[in-house]
């Protein structure tokens, strides 16, 4: 037998004096101080309207009066039944992956052409982040105008090359692919900055020693700066995938969801389906499916990425 | 093995130039020490012989090989630097080997050469450890374990010790002496310390300003400054540099007395106050008032009590001072 003994209890202090220290060395003063502003506005504005939403999702209620008629899970049925739904989070899917596999490596790739601080790196880095400034609404209502088979730069073309004019957001195949590529080019610059403030801070003489070594540029780039910015891209990605999940002001000017529904998110589908139409109470649970989906991607990215203490 | 030479090699950046005409051959196996001021262009030559600048003009040889336009990796060199520049997210092994993998070296070949730079660096306990769990000694081994296993002609240190502090520096600098005797390869490092370049160096080259002030070996240039700069820069606690006609040499603008030199007596002499007295055990650096030169470093044996306040006589060693002209050229003839 192997005499094992119990290791020894920690040596805590009671609560009663953990409370005492903490009250008179001023951080219980700062707590009660600085807490109450924040929780009070945390609570009015984030965790009522969360808990609201969540108790209308349970009702079918149109947003005049008290919710009454009490449904249980019937909204949630519904939109589990839904085709649209279905075709909402199939292309919320697509644009995280989109966001992920073209996206984040296209930011990536101009980073690491303009990370150095020179004069023309410095416009490029302006130019390629003027989408990113630009509000949703405005970008998607000038993607607009450039796809329109009529008057847009797809009818120029169109003429250019003799060929019949076509109307890309009015077709239910490319509909979404030229959503897709309005997405990537609006947020890439928004990346490509984070990638930048990386870059500039991998020491240089990292990247010289690997050259003395014989390292060419892509090696460089492959085990010397991408391990050296893991947690940032890290940090891309979660922002990538919950601003997938969040994705609506491009897609009302563009396509307002459709053609037949065919460029719907979960957002667009939401207010599509819940609140133009006053069902508050379906837009509601729609509501819920997305907060549990952004929140079980803020937990995985969270066990994942801070697990080493790496953001 | 190969010899360095640099042939009027110049440097600018924009409108600043940093090195105007360089010319130095380091010799083939020597270790050779550069060394100056902050913003010498110490640094900027050794990136120069690395391939990490290039120079504006001038032409830079490894061997034979002329090497001016070629690739650090082309040149047959290895570089510590100050940081270390060790990768943090790969074992010390990988950092060693990191240069043999990417270039495809066979994988016995690499674990040959690994294990002979760990033997050699007493790092084969640690070669799983990320750099973080090591020590800065430890680290700075990774780092030219790095250089060892590229078999290079040309080691190259920049600064490599300024991290580490004082007890490890002194250890560092004698394993360094002794990789140096064992490899016996050519070594050119880079610092601004002088006691680093007295204590390594065969050759020393001490710049200012982008400029050779002298080439020599440590006792050359601590025996036979050229010129008041390296007079005062080589030398710890550094040379007194008296005006000439204080100390009744009107002919030379500048005369060099090194601490040690200085004589104390009982007899004649000038008179002197002791200032502030740093007793370092072996030696008393005392720091002296005169009515003739305002302060005169001494150094005198360490059992020599002496405190703030004493008042003694002080004359300068004949044969030991060194007189330098007004552009601070060392002047040929001893004084008579």
């Amino acid at each position: 037998m192997t005499d094992t003994t119990m290791p020894p209890p920690e040596d805590r202090p009671a609560w009663g004096e953990r409370f005492r220290r903490v009250a008179t060395n001023g951080r219980l003063t700062a707590v009660l101080i600085l807490l109450p502003p924040a929780l009070i506005l945390f609570t009015l504005f984030v965790i009522l309207p969360l808990g609201e939403s969540g108790w209308y999702a349970f009702y079918d209620w149109n947003g005049y009066g008290t919710p009454e008629d009490f449904v249980g899970l019937r909204n949630f049925e519904q939109m589990a039944g839904h085709s649209v739904f279905a075709t909402a989070v199939g292309n919320t899917v697509k644009i995280i992956v989109v966001s992920l596999l073209v996206q984040m490596p296209l930011a990536l790739f101009l980073a690491l052409l303009v990370y150095r601080k020179t004069p023309t790196n410095a416009a490029f880095r302006l130019i390629f982040f003027v989408p990113y400034i630009m509000a949703e609404v405005a970008a998607g209502l000038i993607w607009s105008f450039v796809f329109d088979g009529n008057y847009g730069v797809t009818a120029s073309i169109a003429t250019t090359l003799g060929i019949e004019r076509f109307f890309v957001l009015a077709d239910r195949d490319l509909a979404f692919y030229a959503v897709m590529t309005v997405i990537v080019w609006k947020y890439f610059g928004f990346h490509m900055m984070i990638y930048i403030a990386a870059l500039q801070g991998v020491p240089e003489d990292h990247i010289e020693a690997a050259r003395i070594e014989g390292a060419s540029r892509p090696q460089i780039v492959r085990h010397v700066q991408i391990p050296h910015i893991r947690p940032a891209i890290a940090v891309s990605a979660f922002f990538a995938i919950i601003g997938a999940l969040q994705v609506f002001d491009l897609i009302i000017p563009l396509t307002n969801g459709g053609p037949s529904n065919q460029t719907q998110t979960i957002v667009t589908y939401l207010y599509e389906f819940g609140l133009t139409r006053l069902r508050i109470g379906f837009g509601s649970a729609v509501g819920v499916v997305l907060f549990v989906a952004a929140v079980l991607v803020a937990v995985f990215y969270q066990r994942i990425f801070m697990r080493k203490g790496t953001p | 093995m190969a010899e360095v030479r640099l042939e009027n090699v110049t440097k600018s950046f924009g409108t600043l130039t940093v090195i105007p005409d360089l010319s130095l051959t380091v010799p083939d196996k020597s270790f050779t020490v550069l060394v100056g001021p902050s913003g010498c262009g110490k640094s900027t030559l050794l990136r120069l012989i690395a391939g990490l600048e290039r120079p504006s003009s001038g032409r830079v040889r490894i061997g034979e090989e002329d090497v001016t336009g070629k690739e650090p990796s082309k040149r047959g060199i290895s570089m510590v630097f100050q940081s270390y520049a060790l990768y943090p997210h790969m074992s010390v092994a990988r950092n060693i080997d990191f240069g043999l993998r990417i270039s495809g070296t066979p994988h016995e070949e690499r674990e040959r050469r690994l294990a002979e730079a760990a033997r050699i660096l007493a790092l084969e306990d640690y070669l799983d450890r990320k750099p973080a769990e090591l020590s800065g000694g430890q680290r700075q081994r990774v780092a030219i374990g790095r250089s060892i296993v590229r078999n290079p002609k040309v080691f190259l240190f920049d600064e490599p010790l300024s991290n580490l502090d004082a007890a490890l520096r002194t250890q560092m600098r004698i394993e360094l002496a002794e990789l140096h005797q064992s490899i016996d390869s050519t070594m050119i490092y880079v610092t601004h310390d002088q006691v680093e370049a007295m204590t390594l160096a065969d050759q020393i080259v001490v710049m200012n300003k982008g400029r050779i002030e002298q080439i020599g070996s440590p006792m050359d240039l601590y025996d036979t400054p050229a010129s008041v700069f390296v007079a005062g820069f080589i030398g710890s606690p550094k040379m007194n540099l008296l005006p000439g006609r204080a100390v009744g040499q009107p002919q030379a603008q500048t005369v060099g007395i090194r601490p040690e030199d200085v004589r104390v007596s009982e007899g004649e002499g000038w008179d002197a106050t002791a200032r502030v007295v740093e007793t370092l055990g072996s030696d008393t650096i005392a720091h002296l008032r005169l009515a003739e030169v305002d302060d005169l470093t001494v150094r005198l044996p360490g059992h020599m009590r002496l405190k703030e306040g004493d008042r003694l006589k002080v004359s300068l060693d004949p044969d030991r001072q060194h007189r330098f002209d007004a552009e601070g050229r060392r002047m040929a003839t001893a004084p008579a």
